[in-house]
């Protein structure tokens, strides 16, 4: 709920508007203060949420105003994906600060960032940007649960929406009404790895250490487990692997016996999850007790962070993993300007923390957005910036995307680089992502071979 | 016979988390839905001890109870006292909203990165000892033996001391209970503060089992919450019981299928629930 709707349900926009009545005030700079003077009293996360579309919407919308709505989960389980966005949008900012010139005109670009909760609010979020703030362009990312909505009402809208990090084909096929035939859209457009990036990194990870090729799956019964299971599994197979699947557990099982039992019988040299984060560690736990040590441990969807890898503690030394970005990316951010070693230089003096692969994609969200309105020639014409999507080219931290390219009309695939996760003792963070493999982007430079986890 | 270990272990886990909801309903009538995040805030707080000065968990541990013992007792006072009196459904709305305040005040502090105590704890998480195709976790026959611990020490409270009987005695009928001079007042904070401590202690074994963040505390809310229904609320022994009911289902509905094991977890809930008797220890009219 934004601010202003919580004011009306409370009854307090009369008292505003009789305050502003009264004084050469306006009506949002009331709000904004109330906003503040709230904020500063509650200091809580959910109410600061809230606020944060306010404090950015301060300042007249005169008619040379480009308003771009940004939706990504700051808080809930998703958190984490959120974490380095109010730095990339800060950069946005600061790009944008002298406003954007397009066909002549100068226009000033606003940017509204709103927290989808991890997908709780994440409809909601975006029909405020739709209907409340008249939003010319909407960006989201990180996880189906946040962007398969926004996209939903914004196609249903018909406002221009970029979209990033959900595989293309939950994103793609999951929001067909018939996915046997699908129709492409009007108005949503995405860039993300998918499943054939998965399959063609572990393809070029794996033979790096010798195994048996026996591969033991943990694909739980969700949007992602069913669909790697339906499109993964098969690749797998026929790249000459031999398939161990259980079946698919439900997600917060917290005992897998049953799975580690079959996983030791059948002789799973080789390991591979695409489970919920906390699901992973009681796994991995259990595993470690009941002796089953696979020699390749190839996570995904969880240890895509440093943070999440190092509350292992030394379990999390040497598992595998695939990033969708890193800051030895060779590629720039065309708005910014700014480096992928920038970038992930940049995030950690101002956050303190390691760098987050989710950096580079929040960033790339920003490079397309401009490169669409500047193409568009006409930002404030929805249908201009739609069509200008259809065959843009633009340099991105993840490197360079052209649409029309794809699979399908809507679509970008993004690479998948294979790796691993190695213990650094000694220097400023615990852990760090050691890259192994480059089949989806010859670019990005190797820098050793996977080691056995066990 | 291995998965029936296993479940038996996991519901001495659940039933630690359990113990301190199935008081707070047994002397107040009060479901505390924050009792997961208060959980976790214990998990926090012995995180922060054992990073910031580097001291053995188990020292941090025993440091961080009488902190979790007080802010129980405050909490009492400070919120429950008041919601109490404005009848049944508030106290459950309060203790939701309080889940929610604790949940992004967490956010705001500690940032939504990933924790766990595994690293500091050594091994102790990850080995075993078997025999005879039975594997058995120490740190699940810990959480056991914690559990059981903690049961018979509550049940040798309310049984044997003046507080315990003070406080069961309070549970049948406050409105007697003061006739005859007891505070009941004293006694709902006092077991407020033996249940925020016990979810402390809950909250640490949580944290060296998986990874935990600001938003861990409600799914570790649901199985707790069952494992008292099951076990029959207000019973500490019905709690022990129920969560490893709870935990047997479980792991017989993974034996099954995969899919199936929050599945029977959730049938044997339900099945407890529509039954005429209630949980399994309850005993009608009268509880703790």
């Amino acid at each position: 709920m934004s601010q202003e709707d919580a004011l009306v349900k409370a009854g307090g926009v009369n008292f505003v508007e009789r305050l502003v009545a009264g004084h050469e005030l306006s009506r949002r700079d009331v709000l904004k203060a109330i906003g503040a003077g709230t904020l500063t009293l509650a200091g809580g996360g959910l109410i600061e949420a809230c606020g944060s579309a306010l404090g950015t919407t301060g300042g007249s919308s005169s008619a040379g105003t480009i308003k771009i709505g940004f939706v990504s989960p700051l808080t809930g389980p998703d958190a984490g994906f959120g974490e380095p966005d109010p730095y990339v949008i800060s950069l946005a900012k600061k790009a944008f600060a002298s406003g954007l010139t397009i066909g002549g005109k100068k226009y000033n670009v606003q940017i509204i960032d709103e927290d989808s909760q991890s997908g709780t609010r994440a409809a909601q979020a975006a029909s405020d940007l739709i209907n409340a703030q008249n939003v010319d362009l909407i960006l989201t990312t990180s996880a189906p649960e946040t962007v398969n909505p926004v996209s939903d009402a914004a196609e249903a809208a018909g406002v221009p929406c970029i979209s990033t990090v959900v595989p293309w084909e939950a994103w793609y096929f999951g929001r067909q009404s018939n996915p046997a035939a699908p129709v492409p859209f009007k108005w949503t457009f995405h860039f993300s790895f998918g499943v054939a990036q998965f399959a063609n990194a572990y393809e070029h990870l794996w033979p790096q250490i010798p195994t048996n090729k026996v591969v033991g799956v943990m694909w739980p019964n969700d949007a992602d487990g069913n669909a790697i299971r339906a499109a993964l599994g098969p690749m797998l197979k026929a790249a000459g692997y031999t398939i161990v699947d259980p079946g698919a557990y439900a997600d917060g099982t917290t005992e897998f016996t049953t799975q580690i039992n079959e996983f030791k019988s059948k002789n799973c040299e080789i390991f591979n999850t695409f489970p919920i984060p906390p699901d992973f560690v009681t796994f991995w736990e259990q595993a470690a007790q009941q002796g089953f040590t696979p020699k390749i441990a190839q996570i995904a969807k969880t240890g895509l962070f440093p943070s999440q890898v190092e509350a292992l503690g030394s379990l999390g030394n040497g598992l595998a993993s695939g990033v969708y970005w890193g800051p030895t990316w060779p590629y720039s951010s065309s708005l910014t300007g700014v480096s992928s070693a920038k970038l992930a230089s940049g995030y950690e003096a101002s956050s303190g923390k390691e760098w987050n692969q989710q950096a580079g994609a929040s960033l790339a969200l920003f490079d397309v957005a401009a490169a669409a309105l500047k193409a568009s020639g006409d930002p404030k014409n929805k249908q201009a910036v739609a069509t200008a999507m259809k065959t843009l080219a633009v340099d991105t931290p993840l490197g360079h995307l052209a649409w029309g390219t794809g699979p399908n009309p809507n679509v970008v695939p993004t690479p998948i680089i294979g790796g691993q996760w190695v213990a650094t003792p000694g220097s400023a963070y615990p852990i760090d992502f050691v890259i192994c493999e480059n089949s989806n982007d010859a670019n990005v430079p190797v820098a050793a071979k996977l080691t056995a986890y066990s | 016979m291995n998965v029936l270990v296993q479940g038996v272990l996991l519901g001495g886990f659940y039933a630690l988390l359990a113990c301190g909801l199935s008081l707070m309903f047994g002397v107040m009538r009060i479901i505390n839905l924050a009792h997961g995040d208060i959980a976790v805030i214990g998990a926090y707080l012995v995180w922060v001890l054992v990073n910031q000065t580097s001291m053995p968990p188990w020292l941090a541990a025993l440091l961080v109870l009488p902190i979790m013992w007080v802010a129980g007792y405050v909490m009492y006072v400070l919120l429950l006292e008041r919601s109490r009196r404005a009848g049944q459904l508030v106290p459950l709305l309060t203790t939701f909203g309080l889940a929610i305040v604790i949940e992004n005040v967490l956010l705001q502090i500690f940032s939504p990165d990933d924790h766990s105590l595994l690293s500091s704890t050594g091994t102790l998480a990850t080995s075993s000892i078997s025999f005879g195709g039975l594997t058995i976790s120490i740190f699940g026959m810990l959480t056991l033996a914690t559990a059981v611990v903690v049961l018979i020490g509550l049940q040798f409270f309310l049984s044997r001391t003046t507080s315990g009987r003070q406080m069961r005695a309070t549970a049948e009928d406050p409105d007697v209970a003061e006739l005859v001079g007891i505070n009941a007042r004293a006694v709902y904070a006092k077991a407020t503060a033996i249940a925020v401590a016990i979810a402390g202690l809950g909250g640490i074994f949580l944290a060296i089992r998986q990874t935990f963040n600001p938003s861990t505390g409600p799914t570790q809310l649901i199985f707790a919450f069952e494992a008292v229904v099951i076990g029959g609320f207000g019973s500490p022994w019905g709690t022990l019981l129920g969560g490893i009911v709870l935990g047997v289902a479980q792991v017989i509905g993974a034996q099954v299928n995969p899919q199936y094991f929050v599945l029977f977890g959730h049938l044997v809930f339900l099945a407890v629930l529509a039954s005429p008797r209630g949980g399994l220890l309850s005993r009608r009219g009268r509880t703790v």
